[in-house]
């Protein structure tokens, strides 16, 4: 897959309907039944609780494709962004009693993760450990209620749905601002803006942003 | 108090997203202790990384990788052991808030007359420009600018400039567009700390004084 080319227009189209997409599995191309959030959040559960392999296989399988693709998105080499994918996948199973639903979706905290892994690895050249003044697995333990749990799962759907409200250049400006250490500059170019131009257009995205989240939490 | 200054949209993006530097990233994590507004929006940004990480095309996997993920998790405990060992650090006259823990913290050191200063370094990024500042009641820092992004988050006293008073929680994002000669209240000494975001330079006077001494 040519995911780190610049051809990126293509990609963003691509990622507008994850649900056609369709993944080579033994050899057949069979469609991909996508875990719903609910779903994520009791295989976490089960492999916190009963280091429950099954579990930890389909989370695998669900996830580690998605975390290289993002790597790779985000400038690693197919080698290092396999590499890093496997640090990711062993950090969710070593880590998983720290997952607390009551603060995000599965989603949201393996990109934390893969956000933190990929941080390392890119200031490796000279460090040895990086301090995460955000690591997930950084706070005291507090159970969540129900209710915790009910609000973070419609917070989940309620940002799917406001990425996808967002306009095309709107989305683009978010997604690049996750994709890229440079954004500004990778804006400019993808919309073919004058740099100067750029910081009141993410400002505005953010504004959009901001209100599809505070309205639709 | 109310908190009155926060961390921009753009801020909060670069750090849900893992693009802010070491440096602004502890000053903004030092804010979040200490505001809940702010710890919501930074978790609707990260769901916003959550959502994109669902609709990335799935990529192809070397065939072994699972296999091989297996065979490494084989004899590993399953919780990882918590490095978390806090750092010496020097009485400096305050509590340091949570997330300067693992820092390392210099003692204060004379930078100009009622002015100190203590240089906070960071674990795996030996060149962030991070520091503790301290001001005596009613002291006025030199007028400057910047070349980049400075971030200052109060730790204690108060402070005012051109654009505001700044209390205790309150952080204050200053580009290159403000030129401020900020003036510590005038009821109690000041300690903040700043951090100058990449490359960022002060301009002026300040930026002469600490240069030398600082070593930015």
């Amino acid at each position: 897959m040519d995911a780190a080319g610049p051809h990126l227009p293509d990609r963003l189209a691509e990622q507008v309907r994850p649900e056609a997409r369709l993944i080579v599995l033994n050899g057949a191309r069979q469609k991909e039944v996508l875990p719903s959030p609910e779903e994520l959040t009791r295989l976490l559960e089960a492999v916190a609780q009963a280091r429950d392999r099954n579990a930890f296989a389909r989370l695998f399988a669900y996830f580690a494709p998605r975390v290289k693709s993002f790597l790779i998105r985000s400038g690693l080499t197919d080698a290092v962004a396999e590499e890093v994918t496997q640090e990711v996948m062993i950090a969710v199973w070593r880590k998983a009693s720290y997952f607390d639903p009551g603060r995000g979706g599965a989603s949201t905290w393996v990109f934390t993760i893969a956000r933190n892994r990929r941080i390392d690895r890119l200031r490796r050249s000279r460090l040895r450990t990086t301090d995460h003044f955000l690591d997930p697995s950084d706070e005291p333990d507090t159970p969540p209620s129900g209710e915790d749990i009910a609000l973070m799962t419609e917070r989940e759907k309620g940002v799917r749905k406001a990425l996808a409200t967002l306009s095309s250049e709107q989305a683009t400006i978010v997604r690049l601002s996750f994709f890229s250490e440079k954004p500004h500059a990778e804006i400019a170019r993808e919309l073919g803006i004058p740099l100067g131009t750029v910081k009141s257009r993410v400002r505005l995205a953010l504004n959009r942003l901001r209100t599809l989240l505070d309205n639709d939490p | 108090m109310t908190i009155a200054h926060h961390p921009s949209d753009e801020t909060l993006l670069r750090l849900a997203a893992g693009t802010l530097g070491a440096g602004p990233a502890l000053v903004v994590a030092v804010h979040l202790e200490g505001c809940a507004a702010c710890r919501e929006r930074l978790a609707g940004l990260e769901a916003v990384g959550g959502a994109i990480l669902h609709e990335m095309p799935p990529a192809p996997l070397s065939a072994d990788l699972f296999g091989r993920t297996m065979e490494r998790l084989e004899g590993m405990p399953p919780t990882p052991v918590q490095d978390r060992v806090p750092k010496r650090q020097p009485a400096l006259g305050i509590d340091l808030p949570r997330a300067m823990r693992r820092c390392d913290v210099g003692p204060w050191r004379w930078l100009g007359p009622g002015f100190k200063w203590s240089k906070v370094g960071i674990a795996g990024d030996p060149e962030a420009k991070v520091m503790l500042l301290k001001g005596r009641a009613g002291l006025h820092l030199p007028a400057h600018g910047h070349t980049g992004l400075e971030f200052m988050q109060v730790l204690s006293g108060s402070l005012s400039d051109e654009r505001g008073q700044y209390f205790p929680g309150d952080l204050d994002e200053a580009d290159d567009q403000v030129d401020h000669r900020p003036v510590v209240g005038q009821d109690s000494d000041c300690v903040c700390l700043a951090a100058l975001e990449g490359d960022t330079r002060l301009h002026g006077w300040l930026g002469r004084l600490l240069r030398p001494i600082v070593g930015f």
